[in-house]
């Protein structure tokens, strides 16, 4: 009894130090259902952040492009850069796809780390960047699943599932399992990288808060750009290969 | 064990929300967790259990000890258990994003990515078809320039051949007038030769005349007598 006292005590106290919210959500009532408020709130956020400055910059486009439409150019030609690596000549319908895509993981992965979501308290739970929460995360795999499975099918037919058996039929158990792995690694790889370096940099905050975080905080922002990067660029090599012709 | 800590602290919870919090009387220091109570309401919302709770006095007090104690004893497991439960916590916000995302894709298609693409595009091609009509003019030029000198080769022949016509013609021409000429001279020499002939026959007539003349002379000199 006074073992499990003292345990007991001294998690409570590293609960106290790290004073990390972590799985706490706001919840909110719709319907007969429940929703992750914050996740809401934040991608909101994200949402109308993208949409401004799409819509700011690129409203008069000049033959000789301002600053600003010069950037959104520049982000324009490395999306479809990475769609046409990936899928090959028809890459021309999926680059929305693919550029919502990387957009959306970029911007709320840099939100989450840039933006001061300290200052709006909520009652529960806390703001951070909405792919922290295996919801969005799931969300987005989904569908890049639904996305790659369409291509397939629009292109092929249903000759598509022929690719179960190519090259041998010996791996069509593997083949069919590629379908379930495919979403849960991209889904937990973002959720992953997102929730760890936020954890670590709340962590190290609490502990040490003057320059120790730093380095932290800089490589977060890197591996989080890269993790957008991945994320778009994998659902393009999907997507690619489901419409790809014959070996 | 946890779990069953948990089922019976929410069963006792709910009996000590509804009593005032036994919470400062208890010696373990537990004053810190004020948070942990809120913590668990969200999520007892959604159980609501229907557990009978026993109305006598004593056995309230008695079993908010109890609660006390077991809030005392739970928490971190409880709020691990929590905790561990909210990270993979899956619910309506799952489609609510999908949703969210297919709009967003639909509006920066219409926004972003179709007018921009479209408008460089555009400026590519203009662009190649400027440098390609740079290209273009270069050989109008020199084929310009070759017609120039085909036309300047022509205007040459024609001048040459127009010189040597002229040049046949006034020659014709000389010609003509020197045939002319020689004509009149050898009619006129024919005739001179004619009239030395004449003469020459009237004078050789007239020598010959002479000459008998002569010759008779000569004889009756020569032949006094006869």
């Amino acid at each position: 009894m006074n073992i499990l006292l003292c345990s007991v005590n001294t998690f409570k106290r590293l609960y106290e130090i790290s004073s990390v919210e972590v799985g706490q959500h706001l919840y909110w009532q719709l319907g007969g259902f429940q929703v992750h408020a914050q996740v809401l709130i934040t991608s909101w956020v994200v949402i109308a952040i993208l949409l401004v400055s799409a819509i700011l910059v690129v409203r008069n486009p000049q033959t000789i492009p301002t600053f600003g439409q010069n950037f959104f150019e520049y982000v324009l030609e490395f999306i479809r850069d990475v769609s046409k690596t990936q899928i090959g000549e028809e890459y021309g319908p999926w680059v929305p796809f693919v550029g919502t895509m990387f957009l959306f993981i970029f911007v709320s992965n840099w939100s989450g780390a840039l933006l001061p979501w300290k200052i709006i308290q909520l009652p529960h739970g806390e703001l951070a960047a909405p792919t922290n929460d295996i919801n969005t995360t799931v969300a987005l795999a989904l569908l890049t699943s639904v996305a790659y499975f369409y291509a397939g099918l629009s292109k092929k037919g249903l000759a598509y599932f022929g690719k179960y058996i190519q090259p041998t039929p010996i791996l069509l158990p593997i083949n069919i399992l590629e379908d379930f792995t495919k979403p849960l690694s991209l889904s937990f790889r973002l959720f992953g990288n997102i929730l760890a370096d936020e954890l670590v940099v709340v962590v190290l905050v609490s502990l040490v808060p003057l320059v120790v975080p730093i380095p932290v905080m800089f490589l977060g922002l890197f591996t989080s750009g890269i993790q957008a990067l991945i994320f778009a660029t994998l659902a393009a090599a999907y997507i690619g290969e489901s419409m790809e012709g014959h070996h | 064990m946890a779990n069953m800590i948990m089922a019976s602290s929410r069963s006792l919870i709910r009996t000590s929300t509804t009593s005032p919090s036994p919470a400062p009387s208890q010696k373990l220091p537990i004053s810190n967790h004020i948070t942990l109570p809120r913590v668990q309401l969200p999520l007892l919302k959604n159980l609501s259990l229907q557990i009978p709770i026993p109305n006598t006095n004593q056995t309230l007090k008695s079993l908010s000890v109890l609660a006390a104690t077991s809030l005392a004893l739970a928490p971190p497991s409880l709020a691990a258990e929590i905790e561990k439960a909210a990270l993979f916590d899956f619910n309506l916000t799952l489609p609510i994003i999908m949703v969210e995302f297919l709009l967003l894709m639909v509006a920066l298609d219409k926004v972003y990515f179709t007018p921009l693409g479209k408008f460089m595009d555009e400026r590519d091609a203009a662009i190649r078809e400027k440098l390609s009509g740079v290209k273009d003019t270069s050989e109008e030029v020199k084929q310009l320039e070759e017609q120039a000198v085909a036309v300047m080769k022509a205007a040459r022949a024609e001048i040459s051949a127009a010189l040597n016509q002229m040049k046949k013609e006034t020659q014709a021409e000389v010609e003509q007038k020197i045939a002319e000429g020689r004509k009149k001279v050898e009619v006129e020499l024919q005739e001179a030769l004619a009239s030395l002939e004449q003469q020459k026959e009237e004078t050789i007539k007239s020598l010959d005349s002479q000459i008998t003349a002569l010759s008779q002379e000569i004889v009756k000199k020569v032949l006094p007598t006869v």
